[in-house]
């Protein structure tokens, strides 16, 4: 969930459309006839026409091994743990289990309760209710001790990005040149598939909570820094006057002035913070770190849909009632009287401590009621009426099928074998220069270089391929579906919902309905994909078109021109940027799906990086698939957003 | 009368915003227009070389259209804006020579001052924005907000304590804005032209209350405005800018008689003259010959406009009487006459 700013004026697009078509585009077509031969001439007189040549694998794993394995033998001797990493390790550690005896203690009536009256007080009554509800739900799936487990992990995830992100966004707002510093490593952060991230602290720490905890906390923690310095930023100059004019010193004038007025901009970074920290909790089940995301991760390898649907609605209901409840608190107007609540919540904190003493901490053991008998039934049920519908060779399998033997499978042939790589790198350099020049035609060219050497070539072009299929249908799907948005209030105001519900459910969580449909293989993670990116798709479209300025449009209208026209020919073309956003955005969010996939058969580098996960012989592959992977993102994004920048219009003459 | 006591002394005040200021300055000094200093330097000059003074009780009103370095020139004085050179002192404290902690405490105890656009804190209660200044003293909280409440009572504004700002009207919100500034009870108190966002029957309210307040308060005002009518209105003294510099200063009195040139004639023409100028400032002093009984009688603090009528009716001078009644002077029909054609011409 990259939130990328979308700078760049209104009247967007046309003149930088002109730029590229005049100078560009010819050029632009030279320059691959001619990667084309040379490359093609090139691989004839390399070693391995086609796939990457395998000898060159500078074997980076093997370092990486040797360095896991030096790690378990040294982690009790050696001080870097002694001193550094073990301390960090047991107060982590011990904050987790401290805060999940909390949890525990506290009665299991107090979690509906406390839901309820604060999602009733942030938000509506309607929201409290559902609330309340939801929270039942989760302790009737008999899911209660997983879900405390999961919070309590969030907490101290969430606690840590804010007591660390905060400062630093205070420090990147006082220093520009600390500013300057951490805005591309934010940006680079946010650009990297949250998988990736596990993989360096399972080196550290090996499995367990404590990775888990730190890698949440550096997926989670961009948002709260960039939203605290921008909203420190933001405090009008007059309110600082104002205080300064009293004899306030600069700690008074940020306590009392800028931290206050930055709270709108603050509580919404801590809103994605938590949003972002809830999908890495789930997927950090795969080094170990429990909870819901472990029910869900366990019962999809061992394809128990209905356990893994049962535990997927109690993320999903988590996270709903997270992000609803710190949304109401961000965007909650001061002056809004809601002092009503106060009895509310003493009675309900006084509820907690007393029936934490009567000891009413489990959730009520006949209460249970759960619902997996059923999907599986229903799996079995579509096993046979769905995935082949009496064999006759329609049906959801089929169609897997055929879209991996007819699209997924020749477009990796393509990308990995068939055409050579040095054309395929010669394809990236000559796209880097046209989009913005020769330093990112290079990087380009030595970053894919660098995923050759690292012996990832194959994968890395697999997984490219998938994130081909799954960022064209998803554009398919959601330009055309933005279109109508900007177009019709009403149709915006229905899909908007959906979207948002879409949006809500953690990238691992998706897999699960998926799988029930389509089985494992390469497919589902593409529809898993293209469904976790749709919203951005849709949303950015929306916004892009909803931005070209009304006068425009009247003007295309008043030469008659139709619907289609005005939309072809003034719409579209002013909108070209934010269009290009979308893409950006639709690239990244297929990508870290399409890694996240590699669990249910999505192969790739994400299958490299699983199974570097689990099998503590493959750290060393699994850390080179994470490389590739962050290099591939990292290709992706840059050229993307060069392009985006490309069709801004130029500057205005001043 | 009692002694007065210099409370502000402005002198050789410059401003000049830019990378080069000294060069600039010394084009200035040269003569060089603002225009020109610019196209030359890049640098411009917002206050010229500014001096005045203001005695205890005073309204010093400055007035000048807008972008003539009115705000400029405030902001100097409470340093919100560094002056590139020149003192200025408040209180017999030098404030330009002043570090950052002698300046602190210039500002939380002597200095206060109302914004233009009210430079409320929207995330505070109007009972919390007003206590702001003593808070930030290290005022306790009980007493703090008990002087806040005294003082949104003075101001008319009981029962709205709990009110965010956003929830007054702009005119309440400058009552805020007024009693936050008087909370820290300072000498000196700024303006920036407070009542120019606010509706005109407004504004005719706000300046009566302002008067009323100063009447009992009796501090040190700088007010800025860009209304000729308000500055007449509401100043003891005037002081006309143009480009960053005073082009004139002076009573309403001697700015409406006697205007520097062209450029201030353009105001005290269209002003109300006779409404604004007094009995005692066209009278002449009482001859050797005394009034005799039949003429008619007027106060000092009498507006001209009072006088007309009664110069019509008789061809006779008027007694200029003060508060005791005694006769200070006579105020003679043709001087009248000749202010008030002057200024209609
Ligand atoms: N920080 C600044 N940097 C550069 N120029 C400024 C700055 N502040 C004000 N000025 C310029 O100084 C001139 C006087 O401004 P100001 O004092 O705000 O005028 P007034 O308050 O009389 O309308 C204006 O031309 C304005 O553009
Ligand atoms: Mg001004």
């Amino acid at each position: 969930m990259t939130a990328i700013e979308v700078p760049g004026g209104p009247a967007a697009g046309l003149g930088g459309r002109l730029r590229l078509r005049d100078s560009g585009i010819r050029r632009l077509f030279g320059a691959l006839v001619l990667v084309f031969v040379g490359g093609y001439v090139a691989s004839w007189l390399l070693p391995g026409f086609g796939v990457f040549p395998e000898s060159w694998d500078v074997g980076f794993a093997e370092p990486i091994d040797r360095a896991r394995r030096w790690l378990i033998n040294n982690q009790t001797t050696h001080g870097l743990y002694t001193v550094f990493l073990n301390p960090i390790s047991d107060a982590i550690d011990a904050a987790i289990r401290w805060i999940e005896s909390a949890l525990a203690w506290l009665p299991w009536y107090v979690y509906p309760a406390f839901t309820g009256v604060g999602l009733w007080w942030a938000r509506s009554r309607m929201a409290g209710v559902l609330g309340f509800l939801g929270v039942w739900a989760i302790g009737v799936l008999e899911l209660w001790e997983e879900g405390l487990s999961t919070l309590a992990l969030m907490g101290v995830a969430v606690i840590i990005s804010l007591a660390i992100g905060i400062p630093l966004g205070i420090a990147a707002w006082r220093s520009d040149r600390f500013a300057k510093l951490l805005r591309p490593t934010l940006d680079a952060m946010q650009t990297m598939p949250g998988f990736v991230y596990l993989i360096p602290f399972v080196l550290l720490f090996g499995i367990g909570r404590v990775p888990s905890v730190i890698s949440v906390f550096i997926f989670a923690v961009p948002p709260v820094v960039r939203l605290t310095e921008v909203g420190l930023r933001n405090v009008a100059p007059s309110m600082v006057e104002a205080s300064e004019m009293f004899g306030a010193t600069d700690r008074q004038t940020l306590r009392l002035v800028r931290l206050p007025q930055a709270r709108p901009a603050i509580l919404a970074g801590v809103n994605q913070t938590i949003m972002l920290a809830m999908s890495m909790v789930v997927i950090a089940a795969f080094i170990g770190a429990g909870g819901l995301g472990q029910v869900v991760l366990r019962s999809l390898s061992s394809l128990d849909v209905g356990r893994a649907t049962e535990a997927g609605v109690s993320i999903v209901i988590m996270a709903i009632i997270l992000d609803r409840f710190s949304q109401g608190i961000a965007t909650a107007s001061p002056g809004r009287d809601a002092r009503w609540i106060r009895p509310i919540f003493g009675g309900t904190v006084a509820a907690a401590v007393v029936g934490g003493l009567l000891n009413h901490s489990a959730f009520p053991e006949g209460l249970n009621w759960q619902f997996a008998s059923y999907i599986d039934d229903a799996v079995g049920w579509m096993q046979i009426h769905l995935y082949d519908i009496a064999d006759s060779g329609i049906g959801t399998g089929p169609f897997s099928d055929f879209v991996t033997l007819n699209l997924v499978s020749p477009l990796r042939e393509l990308f990995s074998s068939s055409i050579p790589w040095p054309v395929m790198i010669g394809i990236g350099v000559v796209l880097g220069l046209a989009a913005r020049g020769i330093r990112l035609g290079l990087g380009i060219g030595a970053a894919l270089t660098l995923i050759g050497l690292l012996g990832t070539w194959e994968n890395a072009m697999d997984t490219l391929a998938q994130v081909v299929v799954a960022v064209v249908v998803t554009l398919i799907i959601g330009i055309p579906l933005g279109i109508m948005a900007a177009q019709r209030d009403r149709f915006q105001t229905a899909l908007n919902p959906f979207l948002d519900f879409l949006q809500t459910i953690p990238s691992f969580v998706l897999l699960v309905p998926v799988i029930m449909l389509f089985h494992v293989g390469r497919i589902p993670g593409i529809i898993a994909s293209i469904l976790y990116a749709l919203p951005a798709a849709v949303h950015y479209t929306d916004l892009g078109l909803r931005r070209v300025p009304h006068e425009i449009g009247e003007a295309a209208d008043s030469f008659g021109s139709t619907r289609l026209q005005r939309l072809r020919k003034v719409d579209l073309p002013l909108a070209a940027p934010e269009l290009m956003v979308a893409i950006n955005q639709t690239i990244m969010l297929v990508l870290s799906m399409v890694v996240i996939a590699g669990l249910v058969g999505g192969g790739g580098l994400g299958f490299e990086a699983v199974k570097g996960l689990r099998r503590s012989d493959s750290v060393g592959s699994g850390f080179e698939a994470g490389i590739a992977i962050v290099l591939l993102a990292g290709i992706l994004d840059r050229l993307t957003r060069a392009v985006a920048d490309r069709l801004r219009p130029p500057p205005a003459v001043a | 009368m009692t002694e007065a006591v210099r409370t502000v002394g402005v002198s050789g005040l410059w401003k000049v915003f830019g990378r080069k200021p000294s060069e600039a300055l010394a084009m200035a000094r040269e003569g060089v227009a603002r225009q020109e200093i610019q196209d030359e330097t890049g640098c411009l000059v917002g206050v010229r070389d500014v001096t005045f003074e203001v005695n205890q009780g005073e309204t010093f009103v400055v007035m000048g259209l807008s972008g003539s370095g009115k705000s400029t020139l405030v902001r100097c004085m409470s340093r919100l804006v560094e002056p590139t050179e020149g003192t200025v002192e408040i209180c017999g404290a030098d404030l330009t020579a002043a570090d950052a902690a002698e300046l602190r405490e210039l500002r939380r105890h002597k200095i206060a001052m109302v914004f233009q656009h009210f430079a409320l804190f929207p995330h505070r209660r109007v009972v919390d924005n007003v206590a702001y200044g003593l808070e930030v003293q290290g005022v306790e909280r009980n007493e703090r907000q008990e002087r806040a409440r005294e003082l949104l009572s003075t101001v008319g504004l009981d029962g709205w304590s709990d009110h965010y700002p956003q929830q007054l009207s702009g005119g309440m919100q400058q009552r805020v804005g007024l009693a936050r500034a008087l909370a820290v009870d300072p000498e000196v108190l700024f303006f920036d032209e407070p009542f120019s966002a606010l509706d005109p029957l407004i504004r005719r309210d706000m300046q009566d209350e302002f008067l009323s307040l100063q009447e009992r308060l009796q501090r040190t005002l700088i007010f800025i405005t860009h209304d000729f009518d308000e500055a007449l209105k509401l100043a003891d003294r005037i002081a006309i800018m143009r480009d960053g510099a005073f082009v004139q200063q002076g009573t309403a009195a001697e700015i409406l008689t006697e205007p520097a040139n062209d450029y201030v004639r353009a105001f005290t023409q269209d002003a109300p003259i006779a409404k604004v100028l007094l009995a005692c400032a066209l009278m002449r002093p009482l001859a050797a010959t005394a009034p005799e009984g039949s003429w008619g009688r007027i106060s000092t603090l009498a507006p001209l406009e009072e006088a007309l009528p009664l110069l019509l009716a008789s061809p006779n001078p008027l007694v200029v009487c003060d508060g005791e009644g005694e006769p200070v002077g006579l105020l003679h029909g043709e001087d009248v006459a000749e202010v008030v054609a002057g200024n209609s011409r």
